[in-house]
């Protein structure tokens, strides 16, 4: 894992725990419609990684990402436009 | 010399909402508290008129005044006054017995209307210094909201509250930003059918960004404020707004717990709730910074130094 996704990864995870502290890495790869995320969660998200990566992304692109691993892929492609 | 702050009061005359009031279109406490931090908010009667609630607000401030004769201007900041002739302003200045000399005007910004009221008044100000301003805001948010609209009803609240500006030799000037965008009219409006028609992802996200560019811009272009109040929209916001400003190292406030969101209202009923409750000392500089309707967005900051009780 590089470093910027496991910047991404902490920050995920971050957020899965405010709803339940008891998530781990592994709940990373399950849907985000089965985790207890609602849609400001998801907007919050997009939002921390931005500010984590310093990088401008698309809320409108974010918003339909059905698994947190779509985050990472977006977010690594954006940091490495530069 | 510049003009601040120098008093405050609120009215909140209503009758408290609380969550289970919206079990019926299928809300729980625990999902409205969690989606906006809001346990309760005040909602009017409905035939309470606008302009007795603003000027219950403004009348302490009325009595405290030496002279309330040398008041040069009222502006009356509402969203949700239904009728617009006459003009409520006009109708407060009546009520409170002010002099037929006072320019009284009504502002509409939506929810930034306070801020956009805090800046032409403190416009105003400079322009006649012997003379204060009266700024008041009130709402009645829940006469626009679809009372069974699952989305907005229970974020929506009513309450005014008043400051008055006049200038002080300690006070140094103030610092503004402001800006508009109405491609984003769409985001927030009222709708034909009645009620209100919100883009909650977007407006949640523009309305982060907003308010944070705008305290940022406060602190790198003018005094450092020693407080932060934000529009009270949402809690998820204004938690935030704070964690994005907290490097600034001063205090945010969320006052939404108790409050909802009352539109132009909402900073100045959360700055006295914070004076009122002694967390906040009674001299200062407040940044102000909001989001609302439009889009309209922008931030002040002002000096302040207010009675040490102005709970009303």
């Amino acid at each position: 894992m590089s470093d910027i996704e496991s910047r991404i990864a902490d920050t995920m995870l971050a957020k899965l725990r405010e709803r339940d502290t008891s998530l781990g890495p592994d709940d990373l790869a399950r849907p985000i419609a089965d985790l207890d995320l609602d849609s400001l969660d998801m907007v919050e998200l997009h939002q921390q990684l931005e500010r984590e990566l310093q990088v401008k992304g698309d809320l409108a692109e974010t918003a339909g990402f059905a698994f947190l691993d779509e985050f990472t892929t977006y977010f690594v492609k954006l940091s490495s436009r530069g | 010399m510049s003009a601040g702050i120098v008093d405050i009061a609120t009215a909140k005359p209503g009758r408290t909402i609380g969550n289970d009031h919206f079990a019926p279109i299928g809300l729980t406490d625990a999902w409205i508290r969690r989606r906006s931090g809001i346990a309760s908010r005040s909602w009017l009667p409905d035939q309470t008129p606008l302009a007795e609630v603003a000027a219950e607000a403004c009348a302490p401030i009325v009595t405290r005044m030496d002279d309330p004769s040398s008041i040069g201007a009222l502006i009356v900041v509402s969203t949700s006054v239904r009728q617009r002739v006459p003009g409520v302003a006009q109708q407060v200045a009546h009520l409170l017995g002010l002099g037929p000399s006072v320019l009284a005007f009504d502002l509409n910004a939506a929810c930034c209307g306070f801020v956009y009221g805090l800046a032409a008044g403190l416009s105003l100000c400079d322009g006649d210094p012997a003379r204060p301003v009266l700024l008041c805001s009130v709402e009645a948010m829940s006469r626009l909201v679809d009372r069974t609209d699952r989305q907005t009803a229970c974020i929506f609240a009513d309450g005014s509250a008043a400051v008055l500006l006049a200038h002080r030799p300690e006070f140094a000037g103030l610092c503004r930003t402001a800006g508009c965008d109405g491609s984003g009219a769409g985001l927030m409006r009222e709708t034909d059918e009645g009620g209100i028609h919100l883009e909650g992802a977007q407006v949640y996200d523009r309305a982060v960004r907003r308010m944070t560019e705008a305290a940022r811009y406060l602190f790198d272009h003018g005094p450092a404020p020693t407080v932060l109040v934000g529009h009270q929209a949402n809690g998820r916001i204004l938690e935030q707004v704070r964690t994005f400003t907290a490097d600034l190292g001063v205090p945010f406030v969320n006052r939404i717990e108790h409050s909802g969101n009352t539109s132009s209202a909402t900073i100045p009923l959360a700055f006295a709730e914070e004076l009122d409750a002694g967390s906040l000392p009674a001299e200062g500089r407040l940044g102000a910074v909001a989001y609302g309707a439009g889009e309209a967005w922008g931030g002040v900051s002002v000096d302040y130094r207010v009675p040490a009780t102005t709970a009303c």
